[in-house]
């Protein structure tokens, strides 16, 4: 059995670990999708990740398609992705979030991709996105409401103190951040004491590099990620081999040691020191096409990196809806 | 954008380049120097050498370079347009251990030197610190640091200091060492004034410090702060060179360039404090994301050679 965990200070319990929804997008095509979000909720996971942008609403189809019938068996978080935009499209995102996941209600909507110096402004300026949260929750479309985003502690820090009545919060959380700007040390303590339900990501540093490399495997990377004090640890699933490392990892989970923790630590700390393996936190690689356009952030087509990302976002490199 | 009217940006005609004492190395450079990497940019040995010429005729006697910039041309083109001319320049060059000992630095400084065709240069630099465990690998044991001081003890460099665009934070490690350095090159900028801000939390500990402190991408590293429209080249050039500082390094890859930089700094005169405050709050939206200063929120700006040392894929893998 997959432990469960309370919701922050919400009486509402979800599974230890979450399905992440940008990786849906990989699997081969829809009925491959449908059939992992099945076997994850048949194998007990309870909380699905999803985003308004990911794949250009691919993923929340197909989500959608394998949560027909189900819907309420689970907690569905999805995202909005206005980057700095207002209020409106933001609710607007909404309504297409919805219809795509076929419900009429999100468990958890927050803000996508908090990651650049200024979006703290930017949200809760007047007719900012912090009023579209207020909105649909008021509305009964949405339940509960948080934010997200990889890049620095000192901006999740900086959404705290707006003052925002947030009920979740979405971070990176690894053996290696441990170490390097530090959302563990910087942020997680600072959620727990406010009652602020912890969502950890990135538990293998997103696409796994430090597996590749042979610094440790994915079992103690998730077991590291998932013994922090969480409410769940969000992991990307493309395939049925990654859902089932992650059920049986999950399985009956019981927290590492202290010792064992300290140990995964001090493996990492060296490669930890420069940032190597959390270049969502170093470089714009991992914020999308979409967010570096709303912020005047340039996209060099010339590149090969960045017309991969562009196709993996099934992205045109134009802004989306347009940002002037 | 701001721009010019009501402010005054540009030098006058015919007037003199000031100079500027080099922290407390007894040296005067001028308020303007040339960069090193542009110099590698210009569309030809001959250009270059001219752009040098050019700029020591006008009374400019500082030239940045570095060890790695365009794999040896940018010093082998000042080596060759200094040619009988070493003396009136004061020639900095920039070592790129990236962490490595002791060695591999005191091998790149025979190298320079060579290829700058000279014995000694004035100031040799670490170049690049921009990862965050860059201070301690310098510091470590045959580390980088050491090399700075053997090679000032064989005479072949006068003073020494480091350079980094990444994060202030990085910089005040490296000064909490407690190292003699006698220059810190940094980014400075009218948005950088109020975002990760060198000019706020590096530039006055440099200061109070005696430290020269060197001036770099008052642009943006390729213009960025005017082609997005943040500010005019001459506002912008003209408002990093009011700040206390020794010279401001400015890229220079044409002759065009040179003679456009020479008229903002013919004469000049540091803006008020109240005109350089107009500026920083005109450039603060601007500022508010790091989206013109991509030294400090991509990858852009980071070499080759430190990201293979660090264990980061290359700029055409990872380009931002």
């Amino acid at each position: 059995m997959i432990p469960l965990r309370q919701f922050g200070r919400h009486n509402v319990k979800i599974s230890a670990i979450g399905f992440g929804g940008h990786h849906l997008g990989d699997a081969p095509d829809e009925p491959a999708a449908v059939r992992l979000v099945r076997e994850a909720v048949d194998g007990g996971i309870t909380f699905f990740d999803n985003c308004w942008e990911y794949h250009r609403g691919k993923t929340e189809a197909w989500m959608g398609a394998g949560l027909a019938g189900v819907r309420d068996r689970v907690f569905l978080m999805t995202k909005v992705c206005t980057h700095g935009r207002d209020k409106a499209l933001a609710l607007r995102m909404l309504d297409e979030s919805l219809h795509r996941l076929r419900t009429d209600h999100l468990d958890l909507w927050q803000i996508h991709g908090v990651c650049f110096d200024n979006d703290p402004d930017l949200f809760i300026r007047k007719g900012g996105a912090a009023e579209a949260l207020e909105q649909a929750k008021k509305e009964g479309k949405v339940r509960f409401v948080g934010f997200t985003g990889h890049k620095d502690p000192s901006i999740h820090l900086k959404m705290l103190a707006t003052g925002f009545p947030f009920d979740s919060v979405q971070m990176p959380l690894n053996a290696f951040d441990a170490n390097f700007h530090s959302f563990e040390q910087q942020v997680l303590p600072e959620l727990n004491r406010r009652g602020i339900a912890a969502l950890g990501m990135k538990p293998i540093c997103g696409h796994g590099s430090p597996v590749q490399k042979g610094v440790l495997t994915g079992e103690e990377a998730l077991g590291y990620a998932m013994s922090l004090p969480v409410t769940t640890t969000i992991t990307g699933i493309d395939k049925p081999e990654a859902l089932q490392q992650a059920l049986k990892v999950a399985q009956d989970f019981e927290p590492l040691q202290p010792a064992a923790i300290k140990a995964l630590r001090d493996r990492c700390r060296q490669y930890a020191a420069d940032g190597r393996f959390e270049l969502y936190k170093l470089s714009l690689q991992f914020d999308n096409p979409e967010a570096r356009l709303a912020h005047g952030f340039p996209l060099d087509m010339q590149q090969v990196e960045v017309r991969e990302m562009l196709r993996m976002a099934d992205n045109s490199g134009r802004p989306f809806p347009p940002t002037k | 954008m701001v721009g010019a009217a009501g402010l005054a940006a540009s030098g006058q005609s015919g007037a003199e380049i000031p100079r500027r004492p080099l922290g407390r190395t007894g040296l005067e450079v001028s308020a303007l120097g040339i960069g090193g990497y542009h110099l590698g940019s210009a569309d030809s040995d001959a250009e270059a050498t001219q752009i040098v010429n050019e700029a020591l005729d006008a009374g400019v006697n500082f030239f940045d370079n570095a060890w790695e910039y365009h794999q040896g041309v940018s010093e082998e083109r000042l080596g060759r347009a200094l040619k009988g001319k070493r003396d009136r320049a004061v020639v900095m060059t920039k070592v790129c251990t990236h962490g490595r000992d002791k060695n591999v630095a005191m091998r790149q400084l025979e190298e320079s030197l060579t290829r700058l065709q000279t014995d000694h240069v004035d100031v040799w630099q670490i170049h690049e610190v921009i990862y965050e465990n860059d201070p301690d690998l310098i510091f470590a044991p045959n580390g980088a640091a050491e090399a700075l001081l053997e090679a000032k003890q064989q005479g072949k460099v006068r003073f020494l200091g480091f350079t980094g665009h990444k994060d202030p934070s990085i910089h005040l490690k490296m000064l909490s060492h407690n190292f003699p350095f006698d220059t810190v090159q940094m980014p400075l900028n009218c948005l950088d004034a109020t975002f990760r801000s060198f000019e706020s939390n590096v530039l006055p500990e440099v200061n109070r410090r005696g430290i020269a402190a060197l001036g770099m991408k008052s642009l943006g590293g390729s213009g960025e702060l005017v082609s997005q429209g943040a500010v005019v080249v001459t506002m912008g050039l003209h408002y990093a060179m009011s700040l206390p500082v020794s010279v401001t390094i400015s890229g220079i890859d044409s002759l065009g360039v040179l003679h456009q930089n020479l008229e903002v700094a013919r004469g000049f005169q540091p803006f008020s404090a109240a005109e350089m405050q107009t500026i920083r709050d005109a450039c603060r939206f601007d500022a508010s994301d790091g989206h013109m200063e991509l030294f400090k929120t991509t990858k852009k700006y980071d070499g080759d050679l430190g990201r293979e040392m660090h264990g980061f894929p290359s700029s055409a893998e990872l380009p931002a």
